[in-house]
């Protein structure tokens, strides 16, 4: 089975069923689905890349090149980074999943993300060449980050709901789930951060191209309140 | 590979107490436990000081070990004498694999936690943002100790209600004993505004007077 097969049972929920979960069984090729989030990746990369090639940005060609590789890696660092704790918290609460199904089930949401954020690339490519207002197309593409985002974390809650949420469940399979969730704010947490490490993506237009902005504030936290600080006025 | 994947099955057996690390198991499995704790703690005191360079992470990587190995090892005494005194010198062994199984919890939860350090430091935060980090990462992974303690605990409390009492006295004691031992130890981050060091000058005074000079200073003010 090809890498696109794989991920396209596991959106349509073949890989995922409530009866393999509740034997604690996901039927995910993690190598299969790293293929797909790669190129899916990549794929929304390009077209995040072509607001700076279509001469916004001197050099934009490159940032095309450099957002292809950076989306990917977006979605696999921050899996990487809080993966760890995530088991380890996991199973000391009672998790019934060990190592490799619970990494399959992660990796499954982080491919389910990023196959619904490819899925808007030639939306955000045909805004592309209608549009030349960097905050519009900033808007967007982060408003199809937290689409995709919301559909991957619909995912995961369906799965750990079935996993650790039966009527049977005793305190052990609640405390996991709790696990789970508070694991997703984390995720999210990391994420938004290594977002903000990895930038730019789309490239400024009047900016030459660079690999990795300069930081002038070193969280997104902070950068947010500064920005709310500039709107309020200086409150 | 191989050696990988069964080291972290060995880890899952840790997390879960089961096999070797059930809390009925026939002996303790001292060596593999001290070797969760030293390779757990050496790795993760190793990102903790990569704060303040190379030379901060190789000091941290020695000194986190011996914190996780020596301050129990303060207690073990005392939580003998107590066990006698209740009555429960008996189930004193169990008790003590109890306490090695948290202990050997707290490091590999600090290390499934080091990739969150690694993140917070690349992210170029300042020095009181990063001890703050690291002090909720060494919280959250004494709460994954307390677990491991109270799971091993769950039969012998079953047995016998006054192991309650022995079950509040090891972390009360081990608490005491290793803020101490932690203020002797440090730097395991490091300050940027001082040299890199193995010790801190005063490595010899004591955190509670510490504490009680710096509240009774700010009081006076």
């Amino acid at each position: 089975m090809s890498s696109f097969s794989n991920l396209d049972r596991l959106l349509r929920g073949d890989l995922t069923t409530p009866d393999a979960l509740k034997a604690g069984r996901v039927d995910v090729s993690v190598p299969r689905l790293l293929v797909a989030t790669l190129v899916c990746g990549g794929a929304f990369g390009v077209c995040l890349g072509l607001f700076a090639a279509t001469g916004q940005t001197p050099d934009g060609w490159w940032q095309m090149v450099s957002s292809a590789v950076k989306v990917p890696l977006l979605f696999l660092l921050t899996l990487l980074v809080t993966f760890p704790s995530l088991y380890v918290f996991a199973t000391l609460a009672g998790s019934r999943l060990t190592l490799m199904p619970t990494l399959r089930l992660l990796v499954g949401a982080v491919a389910v993300n990023v196959a619904v954020l490819a899925s808007f690339g030639p939306v955000v490519a045909f805004f592309t060449l209608f549009t030349t207002s960097y905050p519009f197309i900033v808007l967007l593409d982060v408003a199809f980050f937290m689409v995709s985002g919301a559909v991957s974390l619909g995912f995961l809650s369906r799965a750990v709901s079935v996993l650790f949420g039966d009527a049977s469940a005793g305190g052990s399979q609640k405390r996991a789930r709790l696990v789970f969730r508070l694991w997703l704010l984390i995720y999210g947490v990391v994420g938004a951060q290594m977002g903000w490490l990895l930038r730019p993506f789309i490239g400024n237009p009047g900016l030459e191209f660079v690999l990795f902005r300069h930081r002038r504030e070193s969280t997104v936290f902070e950068a947010v309140m500064n920005l709310a600080r500039d709107v309020g006025g200086g409150w | 590979m191989k050696r990988v994947v069964d080291s972290l099955l060995v880890l899952d057996g840790l997390l879960r107490a089961t096999g070797v690390f059930a809390p009925d198991a026939e002996r303790v499995p001292h060596r593999r436990l001290l070797t969760v704790v030293c390779l757990g703690g050496a790795l993760h005191g190793a990102i903790m000081g990569s704060f303040a360079g190379p030379s901060g992470a190789l000091y941290a990587a020695l000194k986190l070990p011996v914190l996780l190995i020596l301050a129990p090892l303060v207690c073990v005494p005392s939580f003998r004498v107590v066990h006698t005194v209740l009555g429960l010198a008996e189930d004193e062994p169990a008790a003590r694999r109890a306490v090695m199984c948290a202990q050997a919890t707290l490091a590999t939860a600090l290390l499934s936690l080091s990739p969150l350090i690694v993140f917070t430091y690349v992210s170029s935060v300042h020095y009181h943002q990063a001890k703050l980090v690291n002090m909720v990462v060494f919280g959250l992974a004494s709460l994954a100790a307390q677990l491991t303690l109270a799971r091993h605990y769950r039969p012998l409390l079953a047995k016998d209600r006054r192991h309650r009492l022995a079950l509040m006295a090891w972390p009360t004691l081990y608490l005491f004993v290793a803020l101490q031992l932690g203020y002797a130890l440090r730097p395991f981050i490091g300050n940027p505004d001082f040299p890199t060091e193995f010790l801190r000058a005063d490595w010899m005074g004591n955190v509670y007077l510490d504490l009680y000079w710096a509240v009774r200073g700010v009081l006076e003010v």
